[in-house]
């Protein structure tokens, strides 16, 4: 394990349910985990043993119901929600399994928008947004809009704005998951190459065998894929 | 949502352009009526603070005329008489005038009177001259050349005649006034107007101006705008709750967004100002129609006169409408403000929406 003076994410002794009384359904406890900068993490599981969950977790998006998540030494429940927020468009790029990318925006403006929103200068914004898409090789499509991509354009596009902020910790939400196999080899690569280059270390939920193999691998092992799932990860460098 | 914000947006605009015509109709009605006063009634008033009336050695004219925006001054005599005829006498309020020809009756005095121009009527004065049996009121015999046609504006029906007969009839000797009438250059700067007039003679006068003078007329028509103002602007209201609605619909339909956006990073208040700027915009862009489509439509109907009015009972043979830019201006701000405030609630909850539920139903 990482020590935790270097770790960037801490999770300590995470639990997490749904619901209350009889119909209560505990997803996971238990779970600790430590990843340092450079880690590059895969998080696999059956359906509904609390991957997605455990991410939403490390992005601070949802609290736990016991244990920490800390980032960079800070622990989520102690942040406002207006710091919170800063926190996670500064330091945590998140890509989800359906690119979630605003109809209403070009390529280059969703790329663009985690730098609007953080207050920085336009010019600025929408030449760094065309330097990523370059990099994910969309800089012909900067000015196309969401409906006119194809499935693997828009999961490349949503890659780039994921990293637009060179985020210390890039969450990845089965990222390839609504792609058939060979456009998901192709974004499988590019991710692990652009969380190289410009994130600090990235975690990837995953059914994903490839992934499982060429990434330091948490398995959540669920019972029916519902509760007492506990898992302890000892990350280490990607082997990949 | 196209449909529901296209919805939101045509009220919105129908509304400001109902309010924006009602007011350009009232304003339009409220000119004429307010331009046939300023012709008719003196825009300051000068009468004696004290008893006894303006004489010429008190130099009140020459005065008067040298305020800046003064441009004309005449002196009146005001008093009371008896008119009769005949065996019929009814009293009278007359003012004597300098250039005023033979007895000018109103015709709400002619009337009970039974009198027409050409009679001839006898004024009895309250005031009386020594004779030698004794104190006799002063009587003047005069034709009335003309009726004069009741003004809206008046406070009572008055009738005018020359000023050196009004003089006779008040013993006000030859150069006598119970007051002086002066016009000014900007009527709507009469309270101005009466300040630098009370600078100039001091306190020996008392100034009244045009609005004091027709205070209750004055009023009623602010009072006209106001509730008339409020009426409509209650379709203003209404349209902004529709907006309400749209913006509600928003929040549920874009709630995934409203969740990425704060996975981006956006704080709570970020994302309740963008949905709130979303709900506004519809505003924004539902007042801007609905001030186009008001404007136009007042001048419209004022170019080609499309409301005709029986001339005889108005005066004029259509609707008057007159475009203020300072109502337009109130109207316009006001529907924007109230698209914003009434988006606020939606964008709010859909900013305390838990980003996490979002992206699980997404």
């Amino acid at each position: 394990m990482a020590p935790e003076a270097a770790a960037l994410l801490v999770a300590e002794g995470l639990a997490k349910g749904f619901g209350a009384g009889d119909a209560r359904v505990e997803v996971f406890r238990g779970v600790s985990l430590a990843v340092a900068a450079g880690d590059l993490l895969a998080i696999t599981g059956p359906s509904g043993c609390g991957k997605s969950t455990l991410l939403h977790l490390f992005a601070g998006l949802d609290a736990p119901d016991a244990g920490r998540v800390a980032l960079d030494g800070a622990d989520w429940a102690t942040l406002a929600p207006a710091p919170r927020a800063a926190v996670r468009g500064a330091s945590v790029g998140f890509v989800f399994q359906f690119h979630h990318l605003l109809p209403e925006l070009t390529a280059e403006e969703n790329v663009a928008l985690p730098l609007f929103l953080a207050g920085r200068p336009e010019q600025g914004s929408r030449r760094e947004a065309r330097e990523v898409l370059d990099r994910v090789g969309l800089l012909g499509r900067a000015a196309a809009f969401p409906r006119t991509l194809s499935g693997g354009e828009r999961q490349r596009v949503a890659i780039a704005r994921a990293v637009v902020r060179r985020p210390r910790l890039l969450l990845c939400d089965e990222p390839t998951g609504s792609l058939d196999a060979a456009h998901a080899a192709q974004v499988f690569e590019l991710l692990a190459e652009v969380a190289k280059e410009r994130a600090g270390a990235a975690i990837v939920v995953t059914h994903d065998p490839e992934w499982a193999r060429r990434c330091a691998t948490i398995k959540l092992l669920g019972e029916e894929g519902l509760s007492d799932v506990v898992g302890t990860a000892l990350p280490v460098s990607p082997r990949g | 949502m196209g449909v529901v914000a296209l919805a939101a947006f045509c009220g919105l605009a129908l509304g400001v352009a109902a309010l924006v015509v009602s007011l350009a109709l009232l304003a339009g009605f409220q000119t004429h009526v307010r331009s046939r006063l300023l012709a008719e009634t003196p825009h300051l008033l000068v009468t004696p603070a004290g008893r006894g009336p303006f004489h010429d050695a008190d130099r009140i004219g020459g005065k008067l005329a040298a305020v800046p925006g003064v441009v004309s001054v005449s002196p009146v005599a005001r008093g009371r008489v008896w008119v009769s005829m005949g065996r019929d006498a009814a009293p009278a309020e007359v003012v004597g005038r300098e250039r005023t020809k033979g007895l000018v009756l109103d015709v709400a005095q002619a009337r009970p009177l039974g009198v027409v121009p050409g009679d001839t009527v006898t004024l009895v004065s309250s005031r009386a001259r020594l004779s030698p049996l004794g104190p006799v009121p002063i009587v003047s015999t005069l034709r009335i050349t003309a009726l004069a046609p009741s003004s809206t504006g008046r406070r009572a029906a008055e009738a005018s005649l020359p000023l050196d007969e009004a003089r006779r009839l008040f013993a006000l000797g030859s150069d006598g006034a119970t007051g002086y009438e002066v016009f000014l250059k900007d009527p709507s700067k009469a309270k101005a107007g009466a300040a630098a007039v009370a600078a100039a003679l001091g306190p020996s006068v008392t100034l009244t101006t045009w609005e004091e003078q027709n205070r209750a007329l004055v009023l009623a028509l602010r009072l006209e705008r106001f509730v008339l103002f409020a009426a409509v602007f209650l379709i203003v209201i209404v349209a902004g709750l529709n907006l309400a609605a749209t913006s509600a619909v928003l929040a549920a339909t874009r709630a995934g967004d409203a969740a990425v956006l704060s996975v981006l990073g956006a704080s709570p208040r970020t994302v309740e100002n963008v949905f709130r700027a979303a709900g506004g915009c519809v505003g924004m862009a539902g007042t801007l129609a609905g001030v186009l489509l008001g404007v136009a439509a007042s001048i419209l109907l004022e170019r080609l006169g499309l409301v005709p009015l029986p001339a005889q009972l108005y005066g004029m043979s259509h609707a008057p409408f007159r475009v203020d830019p300072l109502d337009v201006g109130v109207v316009a701000a006001l529907s924007i403000l109230w698209a914003f405030v009434v988006a606020t609630v939606p964008a709010r909850a859909a900013a305390r929406q838990p980003a996490v539920e979002a992206l699980r139903g997404a």
